[in-house]
C-alpha cells in the first residue's frame, strides 16, 4: 500500500461526517495504512461468483 | 467460607436445592471475597451486594415455603457491563454510559433471573468490547489472577467475567464475543467458555460491537455449568430477530461422558504454524487424550483461514463506526485512546470492501461445512500465546513479531466471522500459565461440542487447578 495522505484522510473523514484536525488525522495514519494494507487483501480474491453473505427478515 | 467460592455453579445449586447451603451463605461468600481481592484484580466495575443479598433472603424463603424453583435457584452470577440491568448501573466500561441505569433487563437477564440465578454485580471489561486485551482507562485494567504479581492481561473484551470467575468471585459469568471475547479471556484465565451458535442466544439489551458477529454465551469453570447457564439464557426471541425458532436440545443431559466413536479433525497449518512450541504441545496433548477416549483424531485444514483476518476487520470497523457514529461525533474524546483509534479506523473502510468481506463470509462458511462433512468437531488452539504482560504491545511468535491484538484473535476471529459454536477449554500451561483449546461444532449442534468437552473434563484437572492470586 502506497502511503496514505492527510489530505485524502480528511476527505475520507468527511464523507463520514467526521471533521478530524490535522493533529487526529496525523495520529491516526499509522493505524489507517495498516488497516488499509489489511483491507486492501480483499480485492486480490476472485469472488466475482460468490453472493455476500445478508441477513434480511421482510416483515 | 473459602471453599463456598470454588464451588461449582452446577454444585451449588445442587446444594441449595437440598438445603446443604443457604443462598445467602453463597452469596456471602462470594461478596467476601470480592471485597477480599476486588481492589486488586479490578473484576468488577458495579457490586450489588444490598440487591445480591435481598435476593438471596427472598431465595431463601422460596425454599422454607416449598416453591418450585428454577435450575440456578439462588445461585450468584456475574454479568459483563454490557448487558442491561434494570435499576443497575450499565457502563459498557465506557465513559460515555458512566450513569446509564437501564430501564429494563436484557433478554438473558430475564432469563437467568427466571432460572433462579442472583446478579451479584456488573462485571469490567474492554470499553464497548472493542479489544481482545481487557485494558480499560475508565475502570481500571483488569488483572489476571494467575499473575502473583498481577502484571499480566485477563485477555478481553470480557476481562472481568474471565477474570471473577478465574479467582473465585463468581462461580459463572456472561460474556459477549464478536472475535473471541468469550474464549480468549477464558484460554488467558484457565477457565471454560462456550461462545454459541449466531443465533442461539438473543443479544437484545446488549449494547453491540459487530451486529452481525455479535454473541452471548456463558463462562464457567466447568463445562457442565456452562450447559447449565446455556441451557437457562438460550432459545427464541423475539426481541432479536436472528434468533433462532429451532428447539435447545437437552444440552445438559446430553453430557453422557461419550465421545467413542466422534470424528475430530486436529487443526494444521494456519492454527498452529504461528503459535508459541507450548501451547502446540498442550493441544497435541488433549487430542490425545480425546483420541484414548475413542475419538478418531486426523489432521484438518482450512485454508480460507487465511482470509479471515481483511474480511473480518472490514466488517468490525464498518459495524462498529456505524453504531457509535453519534456518540463519536460529539463525545469522541471521552472514549479511551485505543478505543477511538479503532473505532476511527471504520471511516476508511469502503461500502464495496464491506460487501466483499461479506462475500469471504460465505466462502469461509462453505470451507468450514465441507469440513464437517468428515468431522464432528473440530480442534484448535484459543490463543497463540499464554497471557502476555499488561504493557506488551507486540509478542515475538514463530514467524515473526506480531501486533499483540492480531495474535490474541487470530485463532477466534474466524468462528464469530463465521457464525459456528464453540468451547474454549483449559488444556494445560505453559510458562506456568494456563492454555486453552477450542472445540468447534455444525450450527446450532452445541450438544455434541458440550459432549466432548465435558468428557475431557471428567479425564483432566486442567479446570480444577487454582491461580496464586485468591487460589
Amino acid at each position: 500500500m502506497p502511503p496514505v495522505s492527510v489530505e485524502a484522510m480528511r476527505q475520507l473523514a468527511a464523507l463520514n461526517g467526521f471533521q478530524w484536525t490535522d493533529e487526529d488525522l496525523e495520529r491516526l495514519r499509522p493505524a489507517v495504512e495498516r488497516v488499509m494494507g489489511l483491507v486492501a487483501r480483499l480485492e486480490d480474491l476472485s469472488l466475482d461468483a460468490v453472493e455476500p453473505v445478508v441477513q434480511y427478515r421482510v416483515g | 467460607m473459602v471453599e463456598l467460592a470454588w464451588i461449582s455453579v452446577a454444585e451449588l445449586a445442587r446444594m441449595i436445592r437440598g438445603k446443604d447451603v443457604s443462598p445467602r451463605e453463597v452469596v456471602q461468600a462470594h461478596l467476601e471475597r470480592i471485597a477480599a481481592l476486588d481492589g486488586t484484580l479490578h473484576a468488577f466495575i458495579t457490586v450489588c451486594a444490598d440487591a445480591a443479598l435481598a435476593a438471596a433472603r427472598a431465595a431463601e424463603a422460596d425454599l422454607v415455603a416449598g416453591r418450585a424453583v428454577g435450575p440456578l435457584h439462588g445461585v450468584p452470577i456475574g454479568l459483563k457491563d454490557l448487558f442491561e440491568t434494570k435499576g443497575i448501573l450499565t457502563t459498557a466500561g465506557s465513559r460515555i454510559l458512566a450513569d446509564h441505569v437501564p430501564m429494563r433487563d436484557a433478554t438473558v437477564v430475564e432469563r437467568l433471573r427466571a432460572a433462579g440465578a442472583i446478579v451479584l454485580g456488573k462485571l469490567n471489561m474492554h470499553e464497548f468490547a472493542y479489544g481482545a486485551e481487557g485494558w480499560n482507562e475508565a475502570f481500571g485494567d483488569v488483572r489476571n489472577p494467575w499473575d502473583a504479581t498481577v502484571a499480566r492481561i485477563p485477555g478481553g473484551s470480557s476481562s472481568g467475567s474471565g477474570a471473577a470467575v478465574a479467582a473465585g468471585l463468581c462461580p459463572g459469568a456472561l460474556g459477549s464475543d464478536t472475535g473471541g471475547s468469550i474464549r480468549i479471556p477464558s484460554s488467558l484465565c484457565g477457565i471454560t467458555g462456550l461462545k454459541p451458535t449466531y443465533g442461539r442466544v438473543s443479544r437484545s439489551g446488549v449494547f453491540p460491537l459487530a451486529w452481525s458477529m455479535d454473541h452471548v454465551g456463558p463462562m464457567a469453570r466447568t463445562v457442565a455449568d456452562c450447559a447449565l447457564m446455556l441451557q437457562a439464557i438460550a432459545g427464541h426471541d423475539p426481541a432479536d430477530e436472528t434468533t433462532t425458532v429451532l428447539p435447545l436440545p437437552d444440552c445438559v443431559g446430553s453430557l453422557t461422558g461419550e465421545v467413542r466413536g466422534l470424528r475430530v479433525g486436529l487443526l494444521r497449518g494456519f492454527f498452529v504454524d504461528s503459535c508459541l512450541p507450548g501451547v502446540v504441545a498442550a493441544v497435541d496433548g488433549a487430542a490425545k487424550t480425546l483420541e484414548t477416549l475413542g475419538a478418531r483424531v486426523e489432521p484438518a485444514f482450512l485454508p480460507a483461514a487465511e482470509h479471515v483476518a481483511s474480511a473480518f476487520f472490514a466488517i468490525l470497523a464498518s459495524e462498529s463506526l456505524a453504531y457509535h457514529a453519534s456518540w463519536f461525533r460529539a463525545r469522541g474524546h471521552e472514549y479511551s485512546a485505543d478505543v477511538r483509534t479503532r473505532l476511527a479506523r471504520g471511516a476508511f473502510v469502503t461500502g464495496m470492501q464491506y460487501v466483499r468481506a461479506q462475500q469471504v463470509r460465505r466462502r469461509v462458511r462453505d470451507e468450514i461445512n465441507a469440513l464437517f462433512a468428515r468431522h464432528d468437531l473440530l480442534l484448535a488452539p484459543t490463543t497463540p500465546i499464554p497471557a502476555p504482560a499488561l504493557a506488551q504491545r507486540e509478542v515475538e511468535l514463530p514467524g515473526g513479531t506480531r501486533n499483540l491484538t492480531v495474535a490474541l484473535i487470530s485463532l477466534t476471529s474466524v468462528w464469530s466471522f463465521a457464525g459456528f459454536p464453540v468451547c474454549s477449554l483449559p488444556c494445560g500451561f505453559a510458562d506456568g500459565l494456563p492454555v486453552g483449546m477450542q472445540l468447534v461444532g455444525r450450527p446450532f449442534d452445541e450438544a455434541t461440542v458440550l459432549r466432548a468437552a465435558d468428557a475431557y473434563q471428567r479425564s483432566t484437572d486442567w479446570h480444577r487447578r487454582r491461580p496464586p492470586v485468591g487460589g
